[in-house]
């Protein structure tokens, strides 16, 4: 693929969305039968499928915590997941990602109401297009409110950037790749405390603030849509509006 | 001040209540606030607020009614899985409620690998270790009957409220019935029949949990099989 001319014409990107707007969110919880608690999330063209087990027996024995449950999480994208084939199994990237999507979601957790026990959260991207750590995160969010775990509040998750000197919400691939900065944060909504805020590429920090703000309009809407699909899965959306 | 209406169904992070309330089940509180942990049903008693979970695995606690099945044996006793994170153990003392010298009987005679037993939680500590007891009334070996695994989040139904569901599952089956905690049921009773629709109606219970008015249809069900 080439870099368009022009990332954004018009105020207008590639796929028509304003600067602020989100990709089309569409969350559905409860997706796997075997699992304990599981999550399925589209963000345009991103698709990502969650399953949590647990709390279980922690094996190895030598891992378990005697006075916490221990968090595990693992990121993977399938080999067809992105146009190049990906050499399928952990790499060095998903296995950073893992390690701080586990740290993004390890706030929330009551893990100390489980002594010796395991939380396991395994994030498979099934399609990438931009951002699949923090829809990595928000569906992991709601896989472990479905599963039963007790938590503070929900993670959600948006990444915003910068592409042709405009700061933009919610990149998708090619803003991603031919942009200025990419910016993933991932917040615990309700008191907006975040866990999770990395950066690859550079705002002034006039641009950082305008970043986080937008950021934050995005994890708004995206925290509806978790508790929406939650409430869903008992109460389906026909009959709550009657 | 109260934010929620009774049996309305609630996320983790939803604030019930503000001020001089109790915390309950699946609840937690952070200033003057009263949250929500997980995904329920909100129930006001009272003053004190809960939230029914609709998911998540058993945790034993002292004087539980569980029900368990042994697993590996070790020279006083036995292990035994209770459908949790957790595993119990069970001394033979607390199985056949007399002195035994484990270096000369055999306590195979007992209880062997693959049984079922109805216990009781005698003790968690801190670290969830949990001692179990089996001895007494409608405690020890399980010798027959059906045992079916619905999730631990759904018994409540199961018993139903000061134990109506579980009346009326016995009254028009005619079959007897030990709910666990735990999720385990095991049901006795003469005609295989009933017990199969006692079962049919315990996974209709499981699955429809969260709506009301179960118990009316579980009856007209039942009596309907007959």
């Amino acid at each position: 693929m080439e870099r368009p001319e022009r990332l954004i014409v018009d105020g207008r990107r590639l796929d028509g969305r304003r600067p602020d707007e989100l990709r089309p969110l569409q969350i559905k919880a409860g997706v796997l039968k075997r699992a304990d608690g599981s999550a399925y999330v589209e963000l345009g063209k991103n698709k990502v499928l969650v399953a949590v087990y647990g709390p279980k027996e922690m094996h190895p024995r030598h891992l378990q915590q005697s006075d916490v449950a221990v968090l595990r999480c693992r990121y993977n994208m399938a080999p067809f997941s992105v146009e190049e084939r990906k050499r399928p199994g952990p790499d060095r990237r998903s296995i950073e990602i893992s390690k701080v999507v586990r740290e993004a979601l390890e706030p929330v957790l009551f893990l100390h109401l489980y002594p010796r026990a395991a939380i396991d959260v395994f994030i498979e991207i099934l399609q990438a297009d931009a951002g699949t750590r923090t829809t990595g995160i928000t569906a992991a969010a709601v896989a472990l409110a479905d599963a039963g775990i007790p938590m503070r509040d929900l993670v959600a998750g948006i990444s915003v950037g910068k592409a042709d000197g405009t700061v933009l919400l919610d990149l998708m691939k090619e803003e991603d790749q031919w942009g200025e900065a990419d910016m993933p944060i991932a917040v615990m909504p309700r008191r907006k405390l975040v866990t999770l805020l990395q950066m690859d590429g550079n705002f002034t920090p006039d641009e950082f603030r305008q970043a986080l703000d937008l950021a934050f309009k995005g994890i708004e809407r995206v925290y509806e849509a978790q508790k929406r699909a939650l409430r869903e899965k008992y109460v389906p959306a026909s009959e709550e509006e009657r | 001040m109260l934010h929620v209406k009774n049996r309305e169904l609630v996320v983790p992070g939803r604030l019930l209540a503000e001020g001089k309330y109790l915390l309950g089940e699946g609840t937690f509180r952070e200033g003057n606030g009263i949250f929500s942990s997980v995904v329920g049903l909100a129930e006001v008693r009272e003053k004190r607020v809960s939230v029914i979970s609709l998911q998540g695995r058993y945790i034993p606690r002292e004087k539980d009614f569980v029900i368990g099945i042994v697993t590996d044996t070790h020279p006083f006793g036995w292990i035994v899985d209770l459908n949790s994170p957790y595993t119990g153990n069970l001394m033979v003392s607390d199985l056949v409620g007399r002195k035994i010298d484990v270096f000369k009987e055999d306590i195979s005679k007992f209880l062997r690998i693959g049984d079922a037993i109805a216990a009781e939680v005698k003790m968690v500590d801190e670290r969830h270790r949990v001692q179990l007891l089996a001895r007494g009334r409608g405690l020890g070996r399980i010798e027959r009957g059906r045992l079916i695994e619905i999730s631990p989040a759904k018994v409540p139904r199961v018993i139903g409220k000061r134990g109506s569901m579980l009346k009326v599952l016995q009254d028009s089956s005619g079959c007897r019935l030990q709910v666990g905690l735990n999720g385990r049921i095991v049901i006795k009773g003469g005609d295989p029949k009933m017990i199969n629709s006692v079962v049919e109606a315990i996974l209709l219970i499981e699955r429809e949990a969260h709506l009301s008015g179960l118990t009316d249809r579980i009856k007209a069900k039942l009596e309907g099989m007959r």
